[in-house]
């Protein structure tokens, strides 16, 4: 008899389960349909994200190249053997001007340089987000320059003075031999560098661009629900952030093959 | 000037980093064909000597002709010289993230615009003469110390330099690798190579070398044939630094 019993009680208490489930679920459900579907605020989530990429991709762009750049500058002048003549001196001032800008932008905050830029340098401007891109950019190459510094210094001198032997001029040496070996050594440094730009992109809204934050805290005070905008937000941050980890290791892999 | 079987002329070459006179005026020459070893106890300026040969190190006075070019002089294509001036470093210095072909042809193709085709013939070539044919495909981190070497002096030699320049091509190396090392810069003398050589090894210096040059606190000591700096020293600083590696 007691069997029985057992078998109805558990019976009733699935029943209960399922009903707490499936009425979360349509609540959940219908949380998903008020918050992105009417008004088609979804529209403006995926705004927000082609932003996010848009200003996050082109600041990586700018600041690579501004890396490369002072990062070369920067360590021919540690490198140059002859500390005199014309060549020098026109080293000497390039140096000092990335030094001073390496200091003021690594000194200061990004939203300040970013507002800086939209409301004193770009004051005609109508999109914010290709001054986001400025911004980034330039702030970003502060840190890939310092990255890519440390990276050429790691390379064994003999590579350089191997090329050169062979004919090479500073330049091809530069191009054939030491970045090839400089990018492999900092990779995973710039990773996180790629990493901070993402997440970094998210205060562009101080500027009116509607990047992910500012789509996803807009949706957020307009449907007084805090909840779903802002976990979807993280979860796009989170999920874009591991593609991008995924894609670097796979580089990784590919420049670790001459080191068995 | 110099004369036409002249290959490399120094006059009066002085080094200094910072306060400290390396080399304190080096006069000498080095014919076409003509094996040269130099040889000193550690810190005397040998390496700092050869290494001014082809301006890795500036010097800080003097004039280097190479084939009646003054290359000290600032206004010299320093990488067109270079070119003509193989160089072999104590720790051989390949390229990590290249393959051993890709070692040896990356200079003949960017700088001498050769086809890959011709580069590659050229390099195979090269590398069976050393007895590393098999190998053209690996990295230089699969490789061993003495094999490291034979690669460097074929990846120089793949310019067709008319010298080489050889920065103490053994002390890096394995006791039981060096023979190979040397069989290969021998070979390469025999075949009539120039070459100045940095070397510690003795018996190696005995044999391969023409003339031999003794550098002591960066001054030519002593200079003369195997028989001679061998056989019967004259200077002081010689005998005393013979009786120590002999």
């Amino acid at each position: 008899m007691h069997f029985r019993t057992d078998v109805i009680k558990i019976f009733d208490w699935l029943k209960q389960v399922w009903t707490f489930i499936t009425t979360q679920w349509n609540a959940f459900t219908h949380e998903i349909d008020f918050v992105f579907i009417q008004g088609d605020r979804y529209k403006q989530m995926l705004t927000g994200i082609l932003n996010t990429l848009k200003i996050t991709a082109g600041a990586l762009v700018i600041g690579v190249l501004i890396g490369i750049v002072v990062a070369a500058i920067r360590s021919s002048y540690d490198k140059s053997g002859a500390k005199h003549g014309f060549g020098f001196a026109i080293l000497k001032i390039l140096n000092a001007i990335c030094k001073v800008y390496l200091t003021v932008i690594r000194g200061t905050p990004v939203v300040v340089q970013l507002m800086i830029s939209y409301f004193l340098i770009f004051v005609s401007a109508r999109d914010g987000v290709p001054v986001a891109i400025f911004a980034f950019g330039i702030n970003s190459g502060a840190y890939v320059a310092e990255i890519f510094r440390g990276g050429i210094m790691a390379v064994d001198n003999g590579q350089f003075e191997a090329g050169r032997s062979l004919g090479f001029n500073y330049l091809q040496t530069m191009i054939h031999i030491v970045i090839p070996q400089m990018f492999k050594a900092v990779l995973p440094t710039l990773c996180n560098e790629f990493i901070a730009l993402l997440k970094e992109t998210s205060v562009a809204g101080y500027v009116g661009v509607m990047d992910l934050t500012k789509a996803g805290n807009s949706i957020a005070g307009r449907t007084y629900s805090y909840f779903l905008p802002l976990l979807t937000v993280a979860a796009i941050y989170l999920v874009v952030v591991m593609i991008l980890t995924w894609l670097v290791g796979i580089l990784e892999r590919r420049l670790r093959k001459s080191d068995h | 000037m110099t004369t036409n079987d002249t290959l490399i002329k120094v006059e009066n070459l002085v080094k200094s980093f910072e306060k400290i006179e390396v080399l304190k005026g080096i006069d000498t020459e080095i014919k076409k064909g003509e094996v040269v070893v130099i040889i000193g106890a550690s810190g005397s300026g040998k390496s700092t000597f050869l290494r001014c040969l082809n301006r890795l190190e500036e010097s800080t006075d003097g004039h280097i002709y190479f084939k009646d070019n003054d290359i000290t002089d600032p206004k010299a294509n320093i990488n067109i010289h270079r070119q003509k001036m193989g160089m072999v470093f104590q720790q051989f210095n390949l390229f990590p993230h290249m393959t051993v072909l890709k070692n040896m042809i990356i200079a003949p193709m960017k700088l001498l615009k050769m086809s890959r085709q011709d580069a590659e013939a050229k390099a195979m070539a090269l590398l069976e003469k050393v007895g590393l044919a098999d190998r053209a495909d690996a990295y230089p981190s699969q490789l061993s110390g003495g094999q490291k070497q034979r690669v460097a002096i074929v990846r120089a030699l793949c310019m067709d330099p008319e010298v080489m320049l050889f920065d103490e091509p053994t002390s890096a190396l394995d006791p039981e690798m060096v023979g190979e090392v040397l069989g290969v810069i021998k070979d390469l003398a025999a075949s009539g190579m120039t070459m100045a050589i940095v070397t510690h090894e003795m018996g190696f210096a005995r044999e391969v070398a023409d003339r031999i040059i003794f550098i002591d606190e960066g001054v030519i000591a002593e200079e003369g044939t195997p028989e001679e700096i061998f056989g019967n020293p004259k200077c002081p600083r010689l005998k005393d630094f013979l009786s120590k590696v002999l």
